[in-house]
């Protein structure tokens, strides 16, 4: 078990905006060394969500918990068996999701020791701001959470493991907006598996220049038109959702059921997973020096 | 610049329209849609959530000139995106018996926050390339889902309160200040807040619109004051989390980022292109080098924005003539 | 079964006698009958038996039918010309009054003379087609056309007409020297069909002397929609003359003397003018002379065979009721017109401007009116006929118009193309002759308002229209909020409502009387005054006020009202909507195009760019750098394999170098295509221009 103070956290999740953060973030808890919650902090919060049991803070922490028993010591790889868990278990829209106060509150005040252990960087000591507080590629559980959103197919979250095979290649696909075209993410997360089967070297180099080589080719290739995508079932969604009243805990040993709403169209990512693959093999392969994917300075 | 490509883009840009926008079945009033502003503003006061619009387009290419060109199988595609949900969804256009591409796509609530963008991308096959961007909208159409009024730009929020008693609790740490200017409290435009209770008397005047000619100097050199350091505080923010170019050149943002570095930019790094401007000033500030004294000229751009030698020339020369006028 | 008309076989017998120039007695011994049997059917006391009337038919060189209907023989009389002589009281008149009412441009025709057509209109179910045909005559053309109108006993008339010192004078000496100089003439004529044509009297009330015989004559038929046809605006017909000459051909839908077909004839407005010893006053006109005894050597109109009518180029292309007008020597007074085309497109312009609206059909009922236009040269076309199509020229109000007729209105707009109603109650005050002060009533006038394109110019008007969908004004409405949806709309009144009822009438006669002549505002006249009951004016004002309130609910948005702050403050914190201050600020900085782009069979780009420098005192030190266009985020760089200067500048350690004061300077360079991210064809390629380091500047 990690070596962090206590968290006293809430019961019921809710809204903390951005400034707030900026505001209450101190050096001690960005290091771990305390995690103690100002009153002021407190009253900063924007809303309390109502007393739905989606919002309930405890199958959230549970899962945190679990996460850094599991993977103490090897933390990067908190990640792949998080991401689902948490998209599972944290039931909303994707408007819901684009709010960042609500990843902002479940790193100052229900997770706090969670994104320290997680990105708490070897030579800084602390983790950065932007793990509390940031981009949905960067926040601690917000580039979790959003990472099986955009690569699960259907209810099917078993995409989403190889995408988090490269971690430093994360960052460079989540953030482009041509993985907002499922089949094009389905695609990319295809060849990174078969590079991570195959086991290549300098797999990530090869992931970033793909994925470079895609964003540039989406600048003149429309792939909405070569590779038609089915419609999504907001609905389903929606009966997702509602089912979270009385749906068990999340699974730990096998991978839970995301919303069924709507399958990849196979037939487009087939269209796609050749046309990027030619780009990765004429896409320069420039070496990067090697990282520690531990190491979140 | 326009990015030089390797294949012929259509002629002319394409015009799309909203026509009309139905919401759960009901249609929106034509004055929640604005095609000079193109925007469409989704909220409708008094009525309550709802689940689905569904916008109906029309749009118009140069149908002759497209035929006469190298392309072919020509799809006119509506693209409904919104960056913060990463939504990207697509509705192609059917070529109607008038001649208009028409269709319409929907917009679901559950997946949009704020502001979804609408644009047309026309594609097509040239010299053997399927799938081509070929032409696109000018600009795109904005569907606000906060707003009542459809209205592009957002205006720069102005807020009274009184700071001790403010619901917003950070406020209240700036009681004694007359006003203060928050960047980021809102990610979609800055605030500006005045204090009701901070100088007694003062948000009085600066609403008033006559008055003694005293109050108008002092309304003049407060509200130039308060402009300025709003100008200062937005270009600031502005430019604290640019995204780069491989090279580390910094990329022009989106929302109201951009027309206020548009609108400074050129005062502060005279005789620059935006894009070199802008790499400039992300370097000084990330290196520090020359940040210091590009301080001056930020102060100089927000002063000229908010007229701070006009409006205290007219001051001066107020209190000269009522002081000539005393007895 | 009675004869046509029922005119009295005596009459008609006695008019064909002295139009031939034959007696009773002498008609008598060519039947060899009595003189008293002819003096019977004469005064009629008796008619002859069928055998005798078709004897009768042969000897005036007719037919049975002729008898039956009561047609004239048509004498083969000489046409002349007959100049009205000097009036007795040594009066001089040097023009007709009426003309200088009208600016003699072509809209004033089109809009005048097409309003009277529109008028006249004869079948309610079908549309008044005009028709107008420009065409220039020159060589034989000209000759054959000049003869057949007997040019040669105008000629001396108007060369005396010009010698004078007067407006018209100058304005007629200038057209006969053109005539001379240039051998041609522009003819143009207004057709109109479906309409009621020329009827009446040679000399008593009717519209054939209201246009033929008269000046100033309104001839106001209560009840009518017309606004007073055949009225001022026939003047703008002999203004469009250079001669102030105009030939009419008429089909008429009442018949005359028993026919209806090619009543032709000719009138000339001149000024006073002295012929050989003879003085003439103003007048004359074209035609046969008159066989009537007290009418001896007045010119009439007379009933032209097809030929006559063919030289005249005033044949019909149909025998539907209503009247060609020929302009002989037509010009456009403004002078913005003068080739046949220019003159051509002012007339489509013209008739689309004035009416639209009339043009407009729905569902059920057609148009009103139909309108063409069609220039020719010696009988070839030289600019197509082209049909003045209203949803072309004004397709926004046209549109609400149509919806309208064809009652698709909404209450509440929710598309660009939709067109809301609402009704707008103007309150028509009693007259003053209305003894117990209960006349008056209230109008339910119709508003339409439809969304405006984006280009569209000029919008947010309304226009107001009355009558057979006569526009009298356009007004901006007063207080439009700001961000308001900018729009066309249209206010109908009285009889444009389409509507019947008392109301309908009292409206229409209300604002009728509230027009000022030129029929282009409602506010207070003479006549309003004089009429209507005290407080008539409060009522248009009112209306004025119920129309605009009722656009601006139906365009402007609901407001929140809610705090937005001081409006000093507001007003220093805009932002710009559509890229802001960018082409201001763009003058001072270096401009880069790449003018020219090939992909190499290596796969490198190779372009040529030019780079447009602002003046400047000092050199410049610039920094290409080449990169790909991405769909999002941060663009990836690629490598120059080289950099060559092209002109007004030279190359230091991958920077160019450019003198001071040069503006325009270029340069080309080649990739390196293993720096692509991406094969090239892939992508877009961008060139920024950045002030190099370590340089001075």
């Amino acid at each position: 078990m990690s070596e962090l103070p206590a968290v006293d956290f809430p019961a019921v999740l809710g809204l903390l905006p951005d400034t707030a953060v900026t505001k209450h973030l101190s050096h001690a808890v960005q290091a771990g060394k305390d995690f103690f919650v100002p009153s002021a902090l407190r009253r900063a919060v924007d809303a309390e969500f109502e007393d739905q049991p989606r919002w309930h803070v405890g199958p959230v922490r549970v899962l945190v918990d679990e996460a850094m028993d599991r993977f103490e010591g090897r933390r990067s790889k908190a990640d792949v068996w998080l991401a689902p868990r948490l998209h599972a278990t944290l039931r909303m829209t994707r408007a819901e999701a684009a709010d960042s106060r609500l990843w902002n509150y479940l790193a100052m005040l229900v997770a706090p020791d969670y994104v320290v252990w997680r990105h708490r960087g070897s030579k800084s000591g602390i983790a950065k701001t932007s793990r509390f507080s940031g981009r949905h590629d960067l926040q601690a559980f917000a580039r979790l959470w959003w990472s099986a959103e955009l690569f699960r197919d259907g209810s099917d979250y078993r995409p989403v493991e190889p995408f988090w095979a490269y971690q430093d290649a994360v960052n460079s696909i989540m953030r482009l907006e041509i993985i907002d075209h499922r089949p094009t993410a389905a695609a990319m997360v295809r060849i990174v598996e078969r590079l991570a089967n195959e086991g290549v070297p300098n797999a990530s180099d090869h992931v970033n220049g793909l994925s470079k080589a895609v964003n540039a080719a989406g600048s003149t290739l429309v792939f909405d038109v070569i590779a038609p995508d089915s419609p999504v079932d907001h609905d389903a969604r929606l009966d997702w959702i509602a089912e979270s009243a009385h749906a068990a805990e999340v699974p730990w040993d096998r991978l839970p059921d995301g919303p069924d709403d709507g399958a990849v169209d196979k037939r487009a990512v087939d269209v796609l997973v050749p046309m990027f693959e030619k780009l990765l093999a004429e896409a320069p392969l420039r070496v990067r020096s090697k990282k520690d994917a531990d190491d979140d300075d | 610049m326009r990015p030089f490509l390797s294949y012929p883009r259509i002629p002319d840009t394409v015009e799309l329209e909203i026509v009309s926008v139905s919401v759960d079945g009901r249609d929106l009033p034509y004055s929640q849609i604005s095609r000079t502003e193109k925007t469409v503003a989704l909220h409708q006061t008094g009525r309550g959530d709802w689940d689905l619009a569904t916008l109906h387009l029309k749009a118009v290419l140069p149908d002759q000139e497209i035929a006469d060109g190298p392309w072919s199988d020509v799809v006119c595609l509506a693209v409904l995106s919104e960056n913060s949900t990463n939504v990207r969804s697509t509705a192609r256009l059917a070529k109607g018996r008038d001649g208009t591409w028409q269709g319409k796509i929907e917009l679901v609530r559950g997946r949009h926050l704020r502001r979804a963008v609408l644009s047309l991308a026309v594609v097509g096959e040239v010299n053997g390339v399927p799938g081509r961007a070929i032409g696109k909208s000018e600009a795109p159409w904005y569907l606000d889902l906060k707003e009542s009024t459809p209205r592009r730009q957002r205006e720069i929020k102005i807020v009274e309160a009184d700071f001790r008693e403010a619901s917003e609790e950070w406020l209240r740490g700036f009681k004694d200040s007359a006003w203060v200017v928050a960047t980021v409290e809102d990610p979609e435009i800055p605030i500006v807040y005045l204090n009701t209770s901070g100088v007694e008397g003062l948000v009085e005047v600066l609403n008033g619109t006559s008055g003694s000619a005293a109050e108008k100097v002092l309304r003049d050199t407060t509200t130039s004051q308060i402009a300025q350091d709003a100008w200062i505080a937005m270009f600031h923010t502005a430019v604290s989390n640019l995204d780069q170019d491989d090279d580390g050149t910094p990329i022009m943002p989106t929302g109201w980022q951009e027309p206020v570095l548009k609108m400074m930019l050129p005062d502060v790094l005279p005789g620059r292109q935006l894009t070199d401007a802008l790499r400039e000033i992300n370097e000084c500030r990330t290196s520090g080098a020359g940040w210091a004294e590009l301080q001056t000229n930020i102060q100089f751009a927000a002063g000229k924005r908010s007229q701070i030698a006009k409006k205290l020339t007219g001051a001066v020369r107020t209190v000269d003539r009522e002081e000539r006028s005393e007895p | 079964m009675s004869p046509q008309q029922g005119e009295k076989f005596g009459s008609w017998l006695a008019r064909q006698l002295r139009r031939a120039g034959m007696n009773q007695a002498e008609l008598a011994d060519e039947l060899e009958m009595t003189r008293a049997a002819v003096s019977a059917w004469i005064n009629d006391r008796a008619e002859p038996r069928p055998e005798t009337q078709r004897r009768i038919a042969a000897i005036l060189g007719t037919d049975s039918a002729s008898i039956y209907n009561r047609t004239d023989v048509a004498p083969d009389l000489p046409l002349q010309w007959h100049h009205r002589s000097a009036y007795k009281d040594g009066g001089r008149e040097y023009g007709n009054a009426a003309a200088f009412a009208f600016n003699a441009d072509l809209s004033a025709l089109a809009r005048e003379a097409t309003q009277n057509s529109l008028d006249e209109r004869y079948d309610e179910r079908k549309p008044v087609r005009v028709r107008y045909t420009l065409e220039e005559l020159t060589g034989e053309h000209l000759d054959q056309f000049l003869a057949a109108l007997h040019w040669d006993e105008l000629r001396e008339h108007y060369d005396e007409a010009a010698l004078l010192e007067q407006k018209v004078s100058r304005s007629l000496k200038a057209a006969l020297r053109d005539l001379d100089e240039n051998k041609s003439l522009i003819l143009l004529r207004v057709d109109d069909y479906n309409a009621a044509g020329l009827t009446g009297d040679e000399y008593g009330d009717g519209r054939y002397t209201a246009v033929v015989r008269r000046q100033l004559d309104s001839r106001k038929e209560s009840g009518a929609k017309a606004g007073g046809s055949y009225g001022l605006g026939k003047v703008t017909l002999w203004a469009t003359s250079r001669f102030n000459l105009v030939l009419i051909n008429s089909t008429l839908s009442e018949s005359y003397e028993g026919r209806t077909e090619r009543r032709v004839v000719g009138r000339v407005d001149l000024p006073w003018r002295k012929v050989g010893n003879e003085a003439y006053a103003g007048p004359a006109w074209f035609g046969q002379a008159d066989t009537e005894p007290n009418r001896q050597q007045v010119s009439r109109s007379w009933w032209a065979d097809e030929q006559t009518v063919r030289d005249l180029h005033l044949d019909r292309l149909s025998d539907e009721p209503g009247t060609s007008f020929l302009i002989v020597g037509a010009h456009d007074a403004s002078g913005t017109a003068e080739s046949l085309k220019d003159m051509h497109e002012k007339l489509v312009i013209a008739l689309a401007e004035g009416f639209w609206a009339a043009m407009v059909g729905g569902n059920d009922g057609g148009p009103l009116l139909e309108a063409s236009v069609v220039a020719m040269r010696n009988g070839r076309v030289v600019v197509d006929e082209k049909r003045v199509d209203p949803h072309t020229s004004h397709p926004a109000l046209s549109r609400a118009f149509k919806a309208y007729l064809d009652r698709d209105t909404v209450e509440e707009l929710t598309t660009s193309t939709q067109v809301a109603r609402a009704d707008v109650t103007l309150v028509v005050p009693p007259r003053k002759s209305d003894k117990r002060k209960q006349g008056g009533g209230h109008h339910r006038a119709v508003l339409l308002v439809t969304p405006a394109g984006e280009d569209d110019d000029p919008v947010n008007q309304v226009v107001y229209m009355r009558g057979n969908r006569m526009t009298v004004m356009s007004k901006r409405p007063r207080e439009l909020p700001l961000g308001a949806t900018r729009f066309h709309a249209v206010l109908l009144a009285g009889y444009a409502t389409e509507q019947t009822g008392a109301d309908v009438e009292l409206a229409e006669e209300f604002l009728r009387a509230s027009e000022p002549p030129e029929h282009n505002d409602w506010k207070h006249t003479e006549e309003l005054t004089s009429v209507y009951a005290r407080g008539a004016l409060s009522r248009l004002r009112e209306f004025r006020v119920e129309i605009d309130k009722a656009v601006r609910q139906l365009v402007g948005r609901r407001t929140t009202v809610r705090g937005e702050g001081p409006a000093a403050l507001r007003e220093l914190l805009k932002l710009d909507v559509f890229g802001p201050a960018g082409s201001r600020s763009r003058r001072n900085v270096p401009l880069v195009e790449i003018t020219r782009g090939d992909l190499d069979d290596t796969g490198a780009w190779n372009v040529w760019v030019d780079l447009k420098l602002p003046e400047s005192d000092s050199t410049w030190r610039l920094t290409p750098i080449a990169k790909f266009d991405v769909r999002s985020g941060g663009r990836p760089v690629v490598a120059w394999k080289e950099i060559v200067p092209r002109d007004n500048c030279r190359e230091e350690d991958g920077n160019l170098v450019i003198e001071a004061g040069v503006r325009l300077a270029s340069f080309s360079g080649i990739t390196d295509p293993s720096s692509h991210p991406v094969h090239g064809n892939l992508a877009g390629l961008i060139i920024d221009i950045q002030k190099s380091r370590g340089g001075a500047l």
